[in-house]
């Protein structure tokens, strides 16, 4: 009766570097799992948490943060700040009680399509396997706004 | 006693002489044991003010007052040591200039209150480096234990069960003096971040952007603890937050006023184990 789950995965990612390497791994003919949701930003410093906590507010099972690797940034320390930014963000992730395993951050660069594609399948295998965010979903369900992605 | 006329003859001296214009202290509230704050402009009501181990409150927000400080005219204020340090911040943040705020410090130790030595914020770097290595202790650490020993689901349910009291009154942001922007992100309309209504979800969002936003720069004043009319541990996500900063970045908030900003500030070697 029921479908089999596919996780909801939100992907922000920076212009320069990860969004290149999906376009790589898209010219390069890779396959990887539909189940993310790109949204492309000018650069991983401009990812504000409040674009997680809206993934999830929306529906999201899962959420990829990623960009430019140390030292590569396009704006040269954009990342720099976005690194300390999800150090503390993700400690209070973890003290409120949504588990860090939802939310990932990786470093990908515009060469390296193929770890985009090999991270996306695992990512999106993780996420399989925690099963959809019930405890938030739940909320959301009680603000009976329509969870739209 | 003898500490509070001390402090009114101060007051009235430095008022008389014209070093300030202002000053912030305490005076009596609607109950013995609750203080509202007096602004002191001229001699007599320097009269009104008191001074003892109630009077909780860290005033320092009350500086960034539209307009208080732009006639750069010195403004005394009353303030513990974690008030001082938020002078530091709001200094470092660039909201005031640290020369315009004349210290009248105090604490105080049960019933007893002592003044401490020193009227601008840099003669009380010594004392705050002696507080960032021996911290006070709060007394809800047990319950900071308790949390760290859960696992997400607990956590998430505990942290609900709080939230879920939230009224969004928005009393944290307004005692806060850390808070004080403009336009608050929850204010903002246009994307709408956060759900405003006072359901769990919005509750939840609100409580965790305002940890959020003050990771790294708040000073265990408890003003928010205070204000809450529903007793969420606001605090606690905050204390939580502050040992993150000073395990990870050695970032103890407010210990001078030309600290930079944890979160505006980076290393090229600030070490994670995290990312993929």
């Amino acid at each position: 009766m029921s479908e089999p789950f596919e996780p909801k995965i939100v992907a922000f990612v920076c212009t320069y570097c990860t969004y290149a390497g999906a376009d790589l791994a898209g010219t390069s003919r890779l396959k990887y799992a539909p189940n993310v949701r790109i949204v492309r930003l000018p650069c991983t410093g401009r990812i504000s948490p409040m674009f997680i906590l809206k993934a999830l507010q929306k529906g999201a099972d899962g959420v990829l943060v990623s960009g430019c690797h140390p030292g590569d940034c396009h704006f040269t320390h954009g990342n720099y700040h976005a690194r300390r930014r999800w150090m503390v963000f993700r400690a209070l992730l973890d003290f409120t009680g949504i588990p860090p395993e939802r939310v990932m951050f990786s470093w990908i660069s515009a060469a390296e399509g193929s770890k985009f594609a090999d991270l996306i399948n695992s990512v999106t295998e993780d996420i399989r396997k925690l099963g959809p965010f019930d405890q938030y979903q739940e909320l959301i369900k009680e603000t009976e706004s329509p969870a739209t992605l | 006693m003898i500490t509070q006329e001390k402090y009114r003859t101060t007051v009235k001296e430095l008022l008389s002489n014209g070093t300030i214009k202002m000053a912030i202290g305490y005076k009596p509230g609607s109950t013995p044991d609750r203080r509202r704050p007096l602004f002191i402009r001229t001699l007599e009501e320097a009269d009104q003010l008191v001074l003892d181990s109630t009077c909780m409150t860290n005033l320092s927000g009350y500086l960034v007052t539209e307009g208080l400080l732009s006639d750069e005219k010195r403004v005394g204020i009353f303030l513990r040591p974690e008030g001082i340090r938020s002078i530091n911040i709001l200094a470092a943040e660039y909201q005031l200039n640290v020369d315009q705020i004349i210290i009248f410090g105090f604490d105080s130790t049960g019933r007893e209150v002592r003044p401490l030595q020193g009227r601008n914020a840099e003669d009380f770097t010594a004392l705050l480096s002696e507080i960032k290595e021996n911290p006070p202790v709060i007394h809800k650490e047990p319950l900071l234990e308790r949390i760290e020993k859960m696992n997400a689901k607990e956590r998430f349910d505990f942290w609900q069960e709080e939230f879920s009291r939230c009224l969004k009154c928005y009393a944290c942001r307004q005692a806060c003096p850390m808070c004080y922007c403009r336009r608050c992100i929850v204010d903002s309309n246009q994307p709408q971040w956060v759900n405003t209504s006072s359901h769990t979800l919005g509750n939840f969002e609100w409580n965790i952007v305002r940890a959020f936003h003050l990771s790294g720069r708040c000073v265990q004043c408890g003003n928010c603890d205070r204000g809450c009319p529903v007793n969420i541990p606001l605090r606690l996500i905050n204390q939580r937050m502050a040992k993150e900063v000073i395990d990870g970045f050695d970032h103890f908030a407010g210990l001078s006023s030309t600290q930079e900003p944890v979160l505006a500030s980076f290393k090229k070697d600030d070490t994670e184990t995290f990312i993929l």
